[in-house]
């Protein structure tokens, strides 16, 4: 098996670098190509098929007379990809025949088995897309140079010696493994090397489970380690960070999410249920960068600590006329447009009776953004993956066309969601269409001047940084939980600094929020500054003051800081969210599917529909 | 279990639990290296009824957990072990020898319909570790008041001796912890310190002075007045084990016949001494009685070279107690006994009169007494001072204070967080329920305020402490 796999992506590599662009005619890069065939390899019947008839004898030859076959769309693969076909090999290995035992007409179960081979596919051309150098600048997108200034040029973590004491002294390690305890994911040495250390994690963690009891963490002087069992995985995060147990757990659900965003938690449970040890990272091949950065970004942007999107500041008649661009570029099935800058939110614009009964999770655009910005293949043209929102729903796929606006910079990015996974050429076209009219009104050059505020804008002296949180946007319960903090600047300007401002407002916002403990209010002097937090019903607030303000003056800042934000908030937040209404088909709606599922009392994937 | 009242839920019918003892055992890992032996790692265990596999079973889960906080920092292994239902506190006082404490969160127990078992919910963020962490250690520090160290039984008498005096010690020490009423001041284990005036405070000094003369026998005297230290002769970290002794176990085993007053039949046979109200805690019972014993409790204090044994001699006159301590080599005989007695009985007598005096006099100085705006708890790291308004009186069997218990963990909270980080701060907090919760940390000194006044605002609570520190704390300060 292993071999195969090995074999699967040499056989990829060789495709990457011969193009076969003459027979995509919209896919006018190689990743769109590459992605474009992951998505048509697989249709739903062919999956069925490869699947139930297992023949991995030969799969060279199987695989180009099943397409031709099985999938006659005008979209079908030349047999001469022969590169990319054997791909189909490795589907079949990663995805047990499950149709074997639960028979063909279990359609909910294939239409997802094919989503999550389709998911490495794409995982898998990027992996190699990079390794080939193809459009690679270093590890990080612009985005997240834009964003976070994180990344020295990428170096492997992979390969650390795991017995050294510099592997020991990371600041927060996070493995992932199966409840076989097989390695799964490891942020920090390879998954090979710390084998051991993982199987001695799960033999924690069923030991205490045999006494009918569960593990949550174990405290020494210098590290936290922290348990989260979901499902099938087991993660654990061992800190140095001081961070609360619970602000990591909820790091710990976010790794998860991801890992959930790319194969659904349908396909996970399924996967295990049928082969306890079965070795996940065969499926996640590839995606250890997403993971990676994901981590990076929970480390340096506080978006994750508040549980809400960070907006970059937008004149608010720039704002709308965007928002207005992407209403009018529409296409049945599209739920989600999206608009985003430097990794922060531009404007979002939802399908109206997605609208209605449920809003995007910050967690699940979080997730999003992360995974534009953790992989620099995205900037190569338009993408169509699959993808899970794991708050919306974690057991079934949206399909995301994502592309950069402003080739070669790629600051700026369009993110289409449609629960249609044939729609990419009428999503394609909407895109289009946006790029149309941004050209028409200028946009682009327009959002390229809009920038991150200073603290020096507010107009308080002492005042040297602040986050805020509202509660009281018109409309709050359906929308996007929103922040607004302005640059960290000197004395917070080093990268080390920084992290201390987050870590000392990771620690009051811990003490505010506690589960059995929760607080109104911190004001909190130190040697270095003074910090004060404050949670009320319309807003959280969390700020930071020289160390030599007084409580007078500090109370008096906050006022004047209040009132800013109240005449800055049109520019700060996206306050009125727009809405379009497409004809959605909710025969192949998310949110259609999402409903049934909540009828019924099975709790895992797609019944039968 | 332990059951505090019923909760006016929704049901009226829930029931709270507080946090408990389930188990408590020492082991050693080298004891029982091999395949089949482990059993002899175990020490002791509590409860003893346990059955043996299961035993191995935890010291098992315990080794494991700490061998594996090693691969990330093989100095610094594993303090605490948290679970859903319980927190184990992990504490290795002597090389590989490990005190494990495991208590069961509290719960509530919510009455099921139709007959099914009721549900348990545990609450997992009650425990806070930095105070079960130092009940921990202080097991240990009774244990070796009483007993030496581990490795010195050892030496003196192998496993056999060790595990015989653990049994004798631990049995009935456990019995005493009462697990749901710890908080801050078992963090501190601080020293609460009698407030005094000049003039008696030297009265005392050369009272100790002129019986450490007389009985040159005598190595270290404490002098302690209502269950509060005014001197003291031994090492900060001696004593205060020492006082914890005195004031939760010793002191208040023998305060009921005290209160019951002089014709009470409770009270034992003073005997006729009409000259003093002076008697052995102690020892004799009385000097008078010709089968009296003239055996004391012996307790191990630091010395230049390890440690040194020494008998406890306690005599009290009223409120006044003298803490006598005699080198374990020497034989305490009748003789010596009712040569103190009849030497310090009088005189302790006349100063527990004298200190009560002078008590009466500042009290009515400081005004008279009204419920204060604030409640606090102050304690000082470099002379182990504590003091705690909160807190009514701490005896062995219960300690009340008179705060909610959340207030009191949100007191633990801070506290945690002034130990992140050496250097001065300040931090206020306004708890869900509107109470004011201040802290101050000041080169070595603590202090915690909790504010009743509800409508306060944060400037206003600044006036309230600034205010208290400028009024409580000049005479607290009497010893630094």
């Amino acid at each position: 098996m292993e071999e195969d796999h090995h074999r699967d992506r040499e056989a990829q590599a060789v495709n990457i670098s011969d193009p076969p662009a003459e027979n995509n005619p919209p896919a006018d890069t190689l990743a769109t190509s590459l992605c474009l065939l992951g998505n048509h390899m697989f249709p739903d019947s062919v999956a069925a098929n490869a699947c139930s008839g297992v023949n991995r004898s030969e799969p060279a030859s199987l695989q180009p007379s099943d397409v031709t076959a099985e999938d006659p769309g005008p979209e079908a693969e030349p047999p001469s990809n022969l590169g990319t076909e054997s791909e189909t090999p490795d589907c079949q290995n990663n995805l047990p025949a499950h149709s074997a035992g639960r028979g063909t007409e279990d359609a909910g179960v294939e239409n997802d088995q094919s989503d999550s081979g389709e998911f490495v596919v794409t995982m898998l051309a990027k992996a190699k897309l990079e390794e080939q150098g193809i459009g690679v600048k270093g590890r990080s997108s612009p985005l997240l140079e834009a964003g976070i200034q994180e990344s020295p040029p990428f170096t492997s973590h992979r390969d650390e010696d795991v017995t050294a004491d510099s592997w020991r002294r990371h600041r927060k390690h996070v493995f992932v493994l199966s409840e076989a305890g097989k390695p799964i994911y490891s942020r920090y040495g390879s998954e090979e090397a710390l084998s051991s250390t993982m199987g001695v994690m799960m033999a924690l963690v069923s030991f205490v489970q045999s006494g009918d009891n569960i593990i949550r963490s174990v405290y020494s002087e210098g590290h936290t380690v922290v348990f989260l069992q979901k499902g099938p995985l087991v993660l654990v995060c061992v800190s140095s960070s001081r961070q609360s147990e619970q602000q990591l757990r909820e790091e710990l659900l976010y790794v998860y999410h991801q890992i959930i965003s790319m194969l659904t938690q349908a396909s996970i449970s399924r996967i295990f249920e049928h082969k306890k040890n079965y070795d996940l990272r065969r499926l996640l091949a590839g995606s250890e960068k997403i993971l990676d950065g994901l981590l990076n970004l929970v480390d340096s942007d506080p978006s994750f600590l508040l549980a809400a999107v960070h907006c970059l500041p937008l004149a608010s008649s720039l704002r709308d006329s965007l928002s207005q661009i992407l209403q009018k570029a529409i296409t049945p099935n599209l739920v989600f447009s999206i608009l985003v800058a430097k990794n922060q939110l531009l404007t979002i614009v939802q399908e109206k009776t997605v609208i209605e009964d449920a809003r995007l999770a910050p967690a699940d655009v979080h997730l999003l953004l992360n995974l534009i910005g953790a992989s620099s293949a995205f900037q190569a043209g338009e993408i169509w993956t699959p993808i899970c929102l794991p708050l919306f729903n974690p057991d079934c796929y949206f399909y995301a066309y994502i592309s950069y606006l402003d080739p070669p910079e790629c600051t700026v990015c369009l993110l289409l969601l449609s629960t249609d996974k044939e729609a990419f050429y009428a999503v394609a076209e909407c895109k289009r269409k946006i790029e149309e009219a941004m050209l028409a009104q200028n946009s682009l050059s327009l959002i390229a001047k809009a920038q991150s505020y200073s603290v020096s804008q507010v107009g308080v002296s002492d005042l040297r940084h602040f986050m805020y949180k509202p509660f009281d946007v018109p409309d709050n319960h359906r929308q996007l939980t929103q922040f607004t903090s302005p640059e960290m600047e000197a004395p917070y300007g080093s990268d080390e600094e920084k992290m201390r401002l987050l870590d000392l407002y990771r620690y009051m916002h811990s003490r505010i929020h506690s589960t059995s403990r929760p607080l109104k209010l911190i004001y909190h002097v130190a040697e270095r500054e003074t910090l004060l937090a404050w949670v009320t019903s319309k807003f959280e607030l969390y700020t930071c003051f020289s160390p030599l303000v007084t409580k007078t003056c500090a109370i008096t800042a906050i006022t004047k800081l209040l009132r800013w934000i109240k005449k800055e908030e049109d520019r700060l937040f996206i306050r009125y969210p727009p809405k379009y209404s497409t004809t959605p088909n909710p025969s192949k709606s998310s949110r259609s599917s999402r409903s049934e599922q909540q009828d019924t009392t099975d709790n895992g994937f797609l019944s039968l529909l | 279990m332990l059951m505090i009242s019923p909760k006016m839920a929704s049901g009226a019918q829930d029931k709270q639990y507080t946090p408990s003892l389930l188990s408590f055992f020492i082991y050693n890992p080298t004891f029982g290296p091999r395949e089949g032996e482990e059993e002899k790692k175990i020490l002791f265990y509590h409860p003893s009824e346990i059955e043996k596999n299961e035993k191995i079973r935890n010291v098992g889960l315990c080794e494991a957990i700490v061998q594996f906080t090693r691969t990330f920092c093989p100095t610094k292994p594993a303090k605490s072990l948290h679970t859903q239902k319980n927190r184990q506190f992990f504490f290795e006082p002597e090389e590989n020898f490990w005190i494990v404490m495991v208590v069961r969160n509290p719960m509530i127990e919510k009455p099921n319909k139709d007959g099914k078992p009721p549900t348990i919910e545990y609450q997992e963020e009650e425990l806070l570790d930095t105070v079960y962490g130092a009940v921990v250690r202080q097991c240990y520090s009774m244990y070796k008041l009483f007993n030496g160290t581990f490795g010195r039984v050892m030496e003196s008498g192998g496993v056999e001796l060790l595990i015989q005096k653990l049994e004798k010690f631990f049995y009935r020490y456990l019995q005493t912890l009462h697990l749901q009423s710890c908080d801050l001041l078992d963090v501190f284990g601080g020293i609460s310190f009698f407030p005094l005036d000049k003039m008696t405070y030297l009265k005392i000094q050369s009272f100790v002075n002129r019986v450490e003369e007389s009985l040159s026998l005598i190595k270290y005297t404490a002098f302690l007045y209502n269950d509060q230290l005014i001197w003291s002769g031994l090492e900060q970290d001696d004593m205060k084990i020492l006082y914890k002794y005195l004031t939760t176990s010793l002191f208040p085993r023998h305060s009921e016949p005290e209160l019951a007053g002089r014709d009470s039949p409770l009270r034992p046979e003073v005997t006729g001494n009409l000259l003093h109200y002076g008697r052995f805690l102690t020892g004799p019972a009385n000097l008078k009685d010709p089968e009296a014993k003239f055996r004391f409790p012996k307790i191990f204090v630091s010395a230049e070279d390890g440690y040194e044994e020494l008998h406890l001699i306690v005599y009290k006159a009223m409120s006044a107690a003298a803490c006598f301590m005699i080198s374990a080599n020497v034989e305490l005989t009748r003789e010596f006994c009712e040569q103190l007695d009849g030497l310090v009985g009088p005189q302790l007598t006349l100063l527990a009169s004298d200190i009560c005096e002078q008590f009466t006099i500042n009290r009515r100085i400081s005004g008279p007494e009204k419920e204060p705006q604030f409640k606090f708890i102050y304690f000082n790291h470099m002379n182990l001072a504590e003091k705690s308004t909160i807190h009514m009186r701490k005896t062995a069997s219960v300690c009340l204070t008179s705060v909610h218990p959340d207030l009191m963990k949100i007191l633990g909270d801070i506290n945690c967080d002034f130990a992140r980080v050496d250097e001065d701060e300040e931090i206020i907090v306004k708890a869900m329920t509107d109470y004011w919760v201040v802290g101050k940390k000041s080169d070595q000194r603590e202090l915690y305020v909790i504010l009743n006044q509800k409508n306060a605002n944060l400037i206003e609570v600044n006036e309230e402490v600034k205010r208290l520190c400028a009024t409580q704390f000049n005479n607290i300060f009497f010893l630094d």
